[in-house]
Formats: C-alpha cells, structure tokens, sequence
C-alpha cells in the first residue's frame, strides 16, 4: 500500500510537470493557432539557463528562478511571436508545423553550442528539505512544490483567461483575429502576450524537470510529446482537459514504471521499455478517438502559387546527370567520405517520399524514418543475400504497414495527423526497434545489392545503387505528377471537399499515396547497403527529414534531393571543417561546423518569407538554362573534361571541386545567355562571354588550390567567394542581365504605348481613375473596353501602368490583358 | 420521380438551430430557386444535402433513393453535382485541368462512357473520348481561352464558373449552385442565365441559390424563400413576389 502511495505521489509530481507544460501549449495554440513543436525545447533552454545562472554564475535560487521565468523567458517567446510567428500567419499548415519544428531543431544545436554535453549540469533541488515522510509515504519537498506549483499555475491561469481583458483578447484572438482587430483589439499585442505566458509556462516545466534530473538536451526537447499527449485530451484548447490528460498520463507512466518487471514480455515482444512507450500510445490512442474533422474546415488562405511541374524530359536529363555526378565525384572521394554519402543519400530518398504525400497531396508526415528503418530491418532480416527480389519485399510491406497507419490516421489532418504520425514513429522507435529479434545489438546491418549476376562490393557501388534509385524514383513521381492520379491529388491538396462532392473516395485516396510514401521511404532503408544503429530512427531524426522537405521545396523532386542532401552533407562538411575552429564569424568559440549543423535549423525559420521553399528560387535562376538543350550538352561536356582532367591528374581534386562549384553557380545562370533555349534570342555580348565562361572554368581548375592554403575550411570559404567572382564577372563581360528576351508573339503591347501589359490590379487602379466598374473589368466585353480607351493617356502616364518587372510574359490577371490583344490595340488606339 | 427530396431537415448548431423542418423538391428539367437574406440557412441546407454536416433531424432522397445516411461521395456518385458559395476551386490547377480532374474523379467510379450529356451535343452523337469532353464543357462555359490559366489567378466570377464545369463533368443529374452568377456583370449574368435553361431542357435538375434576384425570378419556376432556416414561402415566382413575408423579410419594398 506504501508503495502505491509513495507511486502515486511520484506520479503525480510528474502529472504536475505535463500539466504546466501542456497548458503552456494550449495557451499559445489557441490564441495564435499555431502548435509550437519547439514548446519543449524551449522549457530545454531555459533550464541551461537557469544552470548558467545558478551554477554558473552563482545567483541564489529565487532571484535565478525568477529571472528565467518571468523575465528572460517571456522576452524570448515575445521574440519567437514578433520575428517569426507573425509571418506565418494564414500560411499552410505544413509551414506552420515546419517553421516550429524547425525552431525546435535549431534550439538544440545552440544548446548544444553552448552546453556541449562534456560534463552533466545539476541544477539541484528548488526546495532541499531531504526525506520526508508524511503518512506512511517519502518523499522529497521537491515533489511537493512541484504538485504546488501546478496547482498555482491553474489558479492563475484560469484569472487570467476568465477575468481579466487579457484573457477575453486572448480567447478573441482564436475566434477571430481580424474582427477582433476591427473592434480595437490589438491581435498583435495579444498574440505575443500569449507566447510570452507560453514560454514562460515551458520554462517553468523544463526548470522543474531539470531539478529531478541533470538537464540534458533531447531528453528536455522530448518533454513536449507527453506535453501533447495531456494537451490532446483537452482537444489543444481546454486547459482543465489538459490537466486531466497530465494526471493520467503521469500516473499510467509512474505504475507501469512500478509494477511492471522489466523482464515482462508478451510472448516474443518484451516490454521492458513500455514505460517510455507510454506517452506515445496514450497520444496515438486520444487522437484516434478524436471526432472525425469537418470536412468545412478548409480555408484557401493565401493564393498558392501554380507549382511549376518539370517535363518528363527534363527530369530524364536530370536523373542521367545525377548519376553521372555521383558516378563521377563518388570516384574521387575517400571511401569514409563515400560512406557518408551513402547515408546523405539515403535521408535524400526519405524526403523524396515526403514529395507525393506532402507536396503532391498536402498530408503530413513526421515520422517517415521509421519506414526507412523498416524497410532496413526487413532487408538486414531475411534479405541478407542483397537480392533485389528481397529489396521489393521489403517494399511491399513498408507500403503494407503505410496503409495500415494511414487507415486510421486519415480520418485526421493538419496538426492532429502530424501527432498521430510522431506518435507512431515514437511507438516503433520504443517498442518494435529496440526489440532485440528485431534489431540486434542495436544495429540492423543491410547487405549491399545484388542486381541479378551483378554484386555490389564497395560502399562506391552502393552509392552508384542509391543515385539510380533515387534518379528512377524521381522521374516516376515526375511522371505520377503529370498524371490523371497526380492532378487528384493536387486537386485533393486544394479542395477536399470539392474533390468528395465529384465522387472521389478521400479515404483510398489517402490510403494510397500514404502506402506510396512509406514505400519509397522503405527503399531508401533496404537499399541503403550500410549498418543502421537504433537511434537513427528515434523522432528527432525524422522530424529533421520533414523540416528539409519543405525548406528544399515540398513538392519538387528537385527540392527532395536538395533537402535530403543538404541533411546528408551536412557530415561531410563538418568532418572537412571540423578541425578548422577560425571563428570566421567572429563568436568567442565558433567554429564553422556548429554554425553549419545551426543552420538548416535558421533556413526552415526562413520559410515564413519564402513558403515556397528555396528549390523553387534557385529553379527560377536555372529555368532558362533547363530548357535550352545546346546549354545543357555543353555544361555535361565541361563537367565530362573536368572530371576527365581530375582522373588523369591533369587537375588536382581541389581543383576539380573548385571548378565544378564555379560550372554550378558562376557559369550556368549565365550559359542561356550564350546558348539560349529555343524561342528567345541571344542578348548581351556573347563571343567575349562564351570565351570568359570557357577561361574562368580552365583558370578555376588549374589554381594549386592546396598551396593557397592549409585550412579545408578556409579553402571552402575561398572557393565559394571565387565562384561568385566569376558569375559577378560573367554578368559584366556579357553586359545584361542573362534572362534572355522572349520573341514576342502577335502584337507588342509596346504598340499601344504601355510598357507591358497591364495587370489586372494595374487595369484596376487605372479603371477606378475615370470610374469603371470592376464587374466591367472581368471579362473585357467591347464596351468595357470602349470604356477603357478613354484613359489612353491616363494609363500611359500613370507610374503603375509603365511596370518595371523585368519578365516580358504577359501575366494572366484576367484583367484586360491575355484576351484579344487585337481588340485591345484596336480600342485604344 | 423526383430527382432530389429533402423532408423535415433540421440542423442544430449547440443551441443555435440553423435549419428547422425543411422541405424541399427539384423535380427533372426544373430550375428551383432557394433565396433568403443572409445567415437565412441555404448554404447549409447545401452541406446537409450533399453529407457534408448531418442533419439533426430530417432525410435526404436523391431519386428517391434514402441517401440521408450516405458519405459524400457516394451521394456525389448518385447524381448530386455542386458549387460552392466560399470558393473551392483547385487553385494550382490550371482551368482545362480542373474540368480534367473532374471527369477523371468521375472516371474512378463510373467506367460507364456513354454519349456526352445533351447540353454539350444537342444533337447526341456517339461515345466521345474525355478530352473532347473537357473541351466542348470549357466552350460552353466560354473558358476555351482562359484554358491554360491558372485558376487561383482568375477573377471571382470566372473562378465560379470553373466550378460549375467541374461539376458539369461529373454528368450530375442534380446541380446545387451556390451564388454562381456572383462576380459576374450584366452581359454575363444574362449569358449565364440562358445557360442554365439550356441545362435544365437538357433533363438536369437545378436548386439555385443566388442573389440576384432578378436572375432568380427569370430562370426558375419554383421558389422557395428561407428566413431564420425556415421555409416561409414557396411557389411560382409571382406568388412569391406577392407575398407580403416574403417582401418584409427580404425582397424589401422595391
């Protein structure tokens, strides 16, 4: 009976800690809509800030306490909301997931900067009163004051919501932000209240936390998914739900920790890690027991942009020039450096598969590692020969299990299918991975391939395994986009409702590009042809995969491999840096690799300004070299001598590398220009430029990169700004700008005296001058048109209607331009 | 037969009840209007109709078939085509690939090819093939030359017309239209009026709700007026006019 008390009690401590961090969440959730992933990591930061002060710099406790809770924590949540949540109002839902997942990564790795996990950092009891024993029960004043504390905080909170202006705002916020805005409400204000009480409610979690246990940096972050787990049993927005989902959950944990042997087992599977289990289950079941969601709840918020979709030709090119590359650089490296790009190569194929579920179908994934892992269990268990026959069983049943999830997960979306999908990676990481039949010693070793008669033996020929995979799998999903199944699932992405009310079977729909996306996911495990260790498929590796999906681009294979490589190489940069602490950025002991693992983290922030994701920026710069062929053929010959040259040691490896970095970014913006795509003409000076591209290039290689200087780092330094001398050159040589002018079709606007086409806001503007009705405007009938040809002048002289954007393409606004340029000249002329 | 019969639909929001006891019938061939001030409960007699929300009370029957307990996309294969009153066109589609995706959604659950309907070849004709089919709808609504255009770039007006056509490619037996001819100008208005009479000769059913009533009253010959979710006049449009609820609650004194 003791025993159960003492349990009980422990229990409830804990249940005190949930509570005070789930209604943390709920705070911030419902008065900005925006579910903070980096709730726990910032709970993390404050109690190694706490340590600093406290341990460090010798504060007394109160005075420490105090200073984090109520003075530094607010101010970094009032920060988070004023710099980065404000942007990524209305924005999808998979940006808002990703911006915060992506804060919570980026948290880490400066804790990690600053804390490194070199010594452990007790911080102590709040309350030291030793043992006490109250009733037949010990315990320790700590576990009283934290029951106190949460006691306190849901007084307080329940004030602060019910009684006082703030709250009502706050609650107001929710319901409507831009009536409430209208009422003379400030939403900004009140919306940064709300984070600042957030983080303050996570720094009291995470201060409390640490005091039962030294503070360590993933176990802190990880705080959140229990914090999910109560907060789901209020639905996110009931904070006395909240409470109850904390005492449940930290009861369940404390008696399974209690009760269970932890040599218990259900037939083969054991148990033993049940009690870390726990959390995951209880979210996973409260979220399937969620009421289905509306299918109303939709909102087109800001207008998406039309994805540009490649041409299966040029996915082609792209896919031949991607395992040319690989093929080529993979030759020259070092064979450890070969294994690392194995790995990049497989978090690559990963967040390929987010392409068709996120980026072709608007469904959220958290968890698509754990596909990879099964996929390399599957494949290191029974496929230990490496036949491909084994490899597309392994597939199969990835797809299996993918379907099987989404079945009940489908019901969901937005947030609530993300944690269902964290939930579930979390459960395998626990309860199926750590299995030792499933993954021995804590490693699962996947053979390298064999294709038939054909062995792969080297870690090269893996990665050349790997390129063709990946280059295959793209062009499918090129070609699936392009099909009538790819534009149902765009259509699904844009409007559910509509696709339901056409007849379409959401359900199946769902079903099937989830089974997709996990086998692809699968592959990238079974063909991975490399040792697998258990914590390569926990929920802080996966959650990263996510993050760089959308950063690359969502929805562009171009994107996936981009992320995926960026996420890979990241290794291969830091071991080449890593030995290189030149505090270049000028920060007491910054050295170039912590800044680099920083900042994938800072990129996926940086998606509340571009949501489009940067493979859709650097796209626009290749696009004109994408579609002229003579370009293409000439930069694959250049690439082709290079590495040539670098074979026969005609050019150092350095060399190689420098040259291909100025081909990449000095040489191929520019290359349109020179060899311009069918249908445009060639601009500028191009003789004196094609000689400068072909010099630079020669110039580039043969520099004894080596002997200017010893440090890898610097060198890599040296070579990015080289490479941006030479496209800045480049430009100066050729004389404009390298986007090379469209041969106008039909009538030039400039013919009727404007600049370019009017936009239809342009025509608008123009319009509401001499008082045209807007229902005028929308189709241009003749009179509407009559209407307009009286503001020639007008619309001549007006700044707005001369233009400035430097595309010549007429912009479709539906507006005056686009239809019947002939009548428009004619009218206005 | 009547192609859709709704009997005693009732909706209850908490405490808020949006809809209460209504009844309403589209006979084939027939355009019926459905008007009412703002908040009068039409748009959500659309979502009971179609599954989106169930009904507290009260069955749906697309010919006469009980669909009341059905999913939205089954009651969408039965024959029940819609639009929207809040916009939900496939914004990164472009204008010929929404129309495309609709017929390709029919196709995932209707093999059954057939002759085109008869608004789109009056004559009849033989089986065409699903591109002809997208063409000859976008040539009807007029958006041949808007059909690479995407849609998330169009005006209102226009955008809802391209929901009318990816309705129209599902071959819906009954149409619910959700202020179509909002966003349009007089001309078009008048086009698009003259295109609903052509739908409804044609054999389509058609509820209509729509503001302008002046659209309403030429182009349906069954009115219902619905004010605080009820059902408070119902006839051809002269009864309607005349009566005097109905001018108080809405058409106003004009």
């Amino acid at each position: 009976m003791d025993k159960f008390l003492t349990f009980t009690v422990v229990g409830l401590s804990t249940s005190a800690i949930y509570a005070i961090a789930a209604s943390g969440l709920v705070v911030t959730y419902t008065t900005s809509g925006i579910f903070n992933f980096a709730h726990g990591a910032i709970g993390m930061m404050a109690a190694f800030t706490y340590w600093q002060v406290h341990v460090s710099w010798g504060v007394p406790t109160w005075p420490a306490f105090f200073l984090v809770v109520f003075v530094i924590a607010p101010l970094f949540g009032a920060g988070i909301e004023r710099f980065i949540m404000r942007g990524i109002e209305g924005a999808q839902e998979v940006v808002k997931i990703v911006v915060t997942v992506s804060l919570m990564v980026a948290l880490i790795f400066i804790a990690l900067w600053i804390w490194p996990e070199d010594q452990a950092r007790p911080i102590g009891a709040l309350v030291d009163t030793g043992q006490l024993r109250i009733a037949g029960v010990t315990l320790t004043g700590q576990r009283l004051f934290t029951i106190g504390v949460a006691v306190l905080v849901a007084i307080v909170l329940r004030f602060i919501l019910r009684g006082t202006r703030l709250g009502i705002a706050m609650r107001a916020v929710v319901d409507d932000r831009s009536l409430l805005q209208l009422n003379g409400g400030r939403p900004g204000r009140t919306s940064m209240l709300s984070w600042a009480l957030g983080a303050s409610l996570a720094a009291v979690s995470g201060v409390l936390l640490a005091a039962e246990n030294a503070p360590s940096v993933i176990p802190l972050t990880l705080l959140v998914v229990n914090a999910y787990a109560a907060a789901v049993v209020g639905r996110l927005k009931s904070l006395p739900g909240a409470f109850l989902g904390a005492v449940i959950l930290g009861l369940s944990v404390s008696y399974v920790g209690a009760y269970m042997p932890s040599d218990a087992a259900i037939g083969p599977i054991a148990l033993g890690n049940l009690t870390q289990a726990v959390p995951a289950i209880m979210l996973f079941v409260v979220i399937m027991l969620q009421p289905q969601v509306s299918l109303r709840a939709h909102s087109l918020d800001r207008v998406r942009k039309p994805m540009p979709i490649p041409s299966q030709r040029l996915a082609l090119i792209g896919g031949a020039i991607l395992i040319a590359a690989v093929a080529a650089i993979g030759s020259l490296m070092a064979a450890p450096d070969q294994g690392t790009m194995l790995k990049g190569f497989g978090f690559a194929i990963a967040t390929l598969s987010l392409v068709p579920l996120t980026g072709y179908s608007g469904q959220i994934s958290l968890s698509q590692l754990t596909f990879t892992g099964i996929g390399a269990v599957v494949m290191a268990s029974w496929g230990a020969s490496g036949n491909l026959l084994w490899v597309f069983v392994a597939v199969a049943i990835c797809a299996a299990v993918g379907a099987l999830i989404a079945i009940p997960a489908m019901r969901l979306s937005g947030i609530y299918l993300a944690l269902a999908t964290a939930a579930f990676g979390l459960f395998c990481y626990w309860m199926v991975f750590q299995q030792q039949d499933v993954m021995t010693g804590g490693t699962a070793n996947v053979p390298r391939t064999t294709i038939g008669p054909i062995e792969v033996t080297s870690s090269y020929g893996q990665l050349v395994v790997l390129a063709i995979a990946f280059a295959v799998m793209a062009n499918l999903l090129v070609a699936l986009r392009r099909s009538s199944w790819g534009r149902r699932l765009t259509a699904m992405r844009d409007s559910p409702v509509a696709c339901a009310t056409l007849g379409l079977n959401l359900l199946s729909t769902k079903v099937g590009v989830f089974a997709l996306s996990a086998a692809i996911a699968g592959a990238g495990g079974a063909l991975a042809g490399r040792t697998f260790v258990v914590d390569e498929f926990g929920l802080d590796q996966s959650l990263p995969i996510t993050m760089l999906a959308v950063v690359g681009g969502i929805g562009s294979v171009g994107g996936a491999l981009l992320g995926g490589l960026l996420l890979g190489a990241q290794p291969i940069a830091t071991t080449l840096l890593a030995a290189n602490a030149i505090g270049i950025f000028g920060f007491a002991s910054a050295s170039v690799s912590q800044v680099l693992s920083v900042m994938p983290g800072f990129m996926g922030i940086s998606l509340g300004r571009n949501p489009d994701g940067a493979a859709a920026e650097i796209g626009e710069a290749y696009r004109d070299f994408s579609r002229s062929t003579s370009a293409i053929v000439a930069a694959v010959a250049a690439a082709g001598a290079l590495w040539y040259a670098a074979r026969v040691d005609i050019i150092e490896s350095w060399g190689f590398f420098a040259a291909m970095v100025a081909l990449a970014f000095g040489v191929l913006p520019v290359l349109p220009a020179v060899l311009p795509p069918p249908g445009t003409q060639r601009v500028g000076r191009t003789v004196p430029t094609a000689i400068w591209l072909v010099l630079a290039l020669v110039i580039t290689a043969v520099i004894p990169w080596e002997e200017v200087t010893s440090s890898n780092g610097f060198r890599l330094l040296l070579v990015l700004v080289w490479a941006s001398l030479v496209a800045g050159t480049s430009m100066g040589v050729l004389g404009v700008n390298p986007t090379p002018r469209r041969i106008e079709s039909g009538p030039s606007p400039d013919e009727i005296g404007l600049g370019e086409p009017l936009s239809r806001a342009e025509a608008l503007e123009a319009a509401s001058v001499v008082g045209v009705e807007e229902a005028a405007l929308a189709m241009p009938t003749a009179d509407a048109l009559a209407a307009m040809g009286t503001l020639t002048d007008g619309a001549g002289t007006s700044p707005s209607a001369n233009g400035n954007s430097g595309s010549g393409t007429p912009r479709n606004g539906g507006g005056v331009s686009g239809t019947e340029p002939g009548a428009t000249g004619a009218s206005l002329r | 037969m009547s192609l859709l019969e709704t009997s005693g639909v009732t909706v209850r929001f908490g405490g808020h009840q949006a809809l209460s006891d209504v009844s309403v019938t589209v006979e084939p061939g027939r355009i019926v209007g459905l008007i009412g001030p703002n908040g009068a409960g039409k748009t959500t007699l659309f979502n009971a109709i179609c599954g989106v929300i169930a009904p507290t009370a009260g069955t749906v029957k697309i010919q006469d078939r009980d669909v009341s307990r059905l999913a939205t996309h089954k009651r969408a294969r039965l024959g029940l085509g819609r639009t929207f009153q809040r916009l939900e066109v496939f914004a990164s589609l472009s204008v010929a690939d929404n129309i495309r995706a609709g017929l390709e959604i029919r196709q995932t659950w209707s093999r059954r090819g057939g002759s085109p309907p008869q608004f789109l070849a009056p004559a009849g004709g033989s089986d065409i093939p699903p591109e002809a089919e997208v063409s000859l709808i976008l040539d009807r609504l007029g958006l041949g030359e808007l059909a690479s255009v995407s849609v998330g770039s169009l005006p209102t007006g226009q955008a809802r017309l391209v929901e009318l056509g990816r309705a129209l490619a599902a071959r819906p037996s009954v149409l619910l239209l959700d202020e179509p001819a909002s966003g349009l100008d007089d001309t078009e208005t008048e086009e698009f009026g003259v295109l609903l009479t052509d739908l409804a000769s044609a054999g389509l059913g058609i509820l209509l709700v729509e503001h302008d009533v002046g659209l309403v009253m030429q182009v349906c010959s069954d009115i219902y007026v619905l004010d605080f979710g009820q059902v408070i006049a119902h006839g051809d449009p002269d009864t309607v006019r005349a009566n005097e609820a109905v001018v108080a609650a809405y058409l106003g004194a004009g």
